[in-house]
């Protein structure tokens, strides 16, 4: 099982070095000897042109279960992130990143982020997992958008 | 139709018969009054008016169940097994939603149920999974997917390019065997899913049985269990059926007079099943037999015992309401002059009555008997009137309980001291065995009993809760009796006289126990009962 995560991640970042949509960015992060961590990614999300979003790039955690690719990776904004979608701890609540919704063992690791960036703007209020952000995307569109573009600038890549 | 079935009549005929008069019950609106007709009819023998009617069914028999269901889907639309499978599953083996959806949308149903369309046409190539080799693969393995190469086939999950053999659902999306297997057997095992769609991205098509099959040919066990699965789902799309809940039971009982809503007003359907003697209620998750109240208000007695016991108890004990507003007061130091935080009425926390009246005696009140101070108890003692009530019949509830488990206690000490005595006297086992039938007895009326107060603690008042309440007493006098018996110390002289005592005792519990179960049991076929609360089906 195992032989399968590891090929499968070694073969994703191939793939991602050779292409990957702009403005993103996806490294295994680095072990305390200095060596490759597969199963741990930093990955960046830029917020989509015209939206409020726009201007962030915001860093995310991928962590992969041993039996990655048949259960999803969890994806985790750190810090957390305001979004309703996000949950206090900053995991991403995401129908393809939940193995008993639409998690297929053939979504790569690009189709994830695209997801995920599509979420940004596109939030789904059906299935709110915080409620700072939830209550005032309800109520109050001005103010939530301008706390979006706060964070949007506190984000911006140095 | 069902009084001609013998109670535990267990062969295939009876069976078949019984599925086939689910298809009638189906269709037929008056299911409701044939189920009470079983109850009005020659009585058997065996069965009591506070008892019903089940069987116990193997695995081997849903499964037979679920063939039946298949080969009628199959016949009707001339489509293969495995289609049919997926269909009925998809709608929750309700035949009758399928055949309509079927009619109305066939490609639409195909869709949704995850049914590859290429199989569904009469007789076409078998819906069996398609195996090739790297060698022979057709060209065309929809390699639009992001990380698929060209070339030799690359399984586009793990990107082995050392894989020969491959499996595809209809769709053609072709994975490797391994990346199968390790995929159905996370799904199945700790998913408890047997709804196992292709890996591909956005692709609803289901894998069929066979298809499980040929990936697991190597892990029989996972293959059980998704087995398993299906006959689990089965029995629980079923309302006829019910799988055994106690664990690592494999038997489903069938209890077709508890199948509808309006049934279960009249009738407590605890059941067991036959190899074990697993007794649990065939309608509710209650655990307990919790004859003779019936489900709805057994659960809204557990419910309320949930809730509201710890509590209830707490504030009993540690709080006092205000007599001005009637908020509820906890008193955590300090003097007794107290002044409510809602209201600012000022009280004397021993007396209750207003702080006014105390003068200077301020630590040691006085005014018990003052009149402002009694209507001021008075008003409390009102208040709390409901939850004493609750309190009165939830004790009486839990106690039995309670009993009920150290009675088996008991009989743990007692059997021991009975095999002594087997040794040391002349006692044969059969005689010393008048014990186990009395604590075993004292056992099941306790449980009666506790339910009898949650019973009680619902009925409107009125002459039928009296008699209810009168068989109740007669009951708890003689299995209070009963225990005390038990309780005694047992030596070799004094025996004969114990057993004597003893067995005429335990005649007599069961039959106070069994009026108590009759006369409830004939109540509600009779409406006899009524509820101080809304209870579904009652007027």
């Amino acid at each position: 099982m195992s032989g399968i995560c590891r090929t499968r991640l070694a073969e994703e970042r191939k793939q991602w070095r050779k292409d990957h949509p702009f403005g993103f960015y996806a490294k295994p992060t680095k072990l305390s000897d200095g060596s490759m961590n597969l199963m741990e990614w930093e990955v960046g999300i830029p917020g989509k042109q015209s939206t409020p979003w726009e201007g962030g790039v915001f860093k995310l955690m991928m962590i992969f279960p041993e039996d990655y690719p048949s259960k999803p990776p969890k994806c985790k904004f750190t810090p957390a992130l305001f979004h309703p979608n996000v949950y206090p701890s900053g995991t991403v609540c995401l129908s393809i990143l939940d193995e008993e919704k639409a998690w297929k063992p053939a979504i790569t690791i690009k189709q994830i982020l695209l997801g995920i960036q599509e979420l940004l703007n596109d939030p789904n209020v059906n299935d709110p997992a915080q409620s700072d952000a939830y209550t005032m995307f309800k109520n109050d569109k001005v103010a939530y958008e301008k706390r979006v573009r706060a964070q949007a600038r506190e984000n911006i890549p140095k | 139709m069902s009084s001609d079935y013998e109670y535990s009549d267990e062969d295939g005929d009876y069976y078949d018969d019984e599925l086939m008069d689910e298809d009638d019950q189906d269709s037929a609106p008056s299911e409701e009054e044939m189920d009470i007709d079983a109850f009005d009819g020659p009585i058997k023998e065996k069965r009591k008016a506070y008892q019903v009617d089940f069987i116990t069914l193997s695995k081997q028999d849903v499964e037979k169940a679920m063939d039946e269901n298949i080969e009628y889907i199959t016949g009707l639309f001339g489509i293969e097994p495995e289609a049919a499978s997926l269909l009925l599953r998809h709608f929750e083996w309700n035949k009758e939603k399928v055949t309509e959806k079927y009619i109305d949308n066939q490609s639409g149903v195909n869709a949704a149920a995850g049914v590859s369309a290429k199989t569904t046409p009469p007789r076409s190539a078998t819906s069996g999974p398609s195996r090739s080799t790297r060698r022979t693969a057709p060209a065309s393995s929809r390699s639009k997917k992001s990380l698929s190469v060209e070339g030799p086939f690359v399984c586009p999950i793990c990107f082995d390019d050392t894989q020969t053999r491959t499996l595809a659902l209809a769709c053609s999306h072709k994975f490797c065997t391994e990346c199968w297997m390790a995929y159905a057997t996370n799904k199945i095992k700790s998913e408890g899913e047997f709804k196992i769609t292709c890996m591909a991205e956005e692709c609803n098509l289901v894998a069929t049985d066979s298809f499980i099959q040929s990936i697991l040919t190597t892990d029989p066990s996972t293959f059980d269990r998704y087995k398993e699965l299906l006959v689990r789902y089965f029995v629980s799309c079923n309302r006829e059926l019910k799988f055994c809940p106690y664990p690592e039971c494999a038997q489903t009982v069938s209890c077709p007079a508890a199948a509808s809503k309006f049934a279960l007003t009249t009738i407590i359907p605890i059941v067991n099943c036959e190899e074990q003697k697993h007794k649990f209620c065939f309608a509710c998750p209650i655990e307990d037999d919790h004859r003779p109240l019936i489900c709805t208000v057994s659960k809204l007695w557990s419910q309320k015992c949930r809730d509201d016991s710890e509590t209830a108890n707490w504030i009993k004990s540690n709080t006092k309401e205000c007599s001005k507003c009637q908020s509820t007061i906890e008193k955590d130091g300090g003097c007794n002059h107290m002044t409510c935080k809602k209201c600012k009425y000022e009280f004397c926390w021993v007396c209750m009555g207003p702080w006014s009246e105390h003068g200077t005696a301020w630590y040691s009140c006085n005014r018990y008997d003052e009149k402002d101070s009694i209507d001021a108890r008075d008003a409390q003692s009102k208040s709390r009137a409901s939850l004493e009530r609750y309190l009165h019949y939830y004790n009486r509830w839990a106690n039995h309980e309670q009993s009920a488990k150290l009675s088996m206690d008991l009989y743990a000490k007692t059997e021991k001291k009975m095999e002594e005595m087997q040794l040391t006297s002349a006692l044969t086992w059969i005689e010393v065995q008048f014990m186990r039938k009395a604590v075993d007895e004292v056992f099941r009326c306790r449980m009666t009993l506790k339910w009898t107060y949650a019973m009680a603690y619902y009925l409107q008042k009125g002459n039928q809760k009296e008699i209810f309440e009168d068989n109740q007493r007669d009951l708890e006098k003689a299995v209070e009796d009963l225990s005390e018996l038990l309780e005694q110390p047992i030596d070799a002289e004094t025996i004969g006289l114990l057993r004597q005592k003893v067995t005429d005792k335990t005649v007599y519990v069961q039959k106070r126990n069994e009026k108590v179960l009759e006369d409830s049991a004939a109540g509600y076929l009779e409406g006899r009962w009524k509820w101080n609360v809304t209870v579904e089906g009652f007027d």
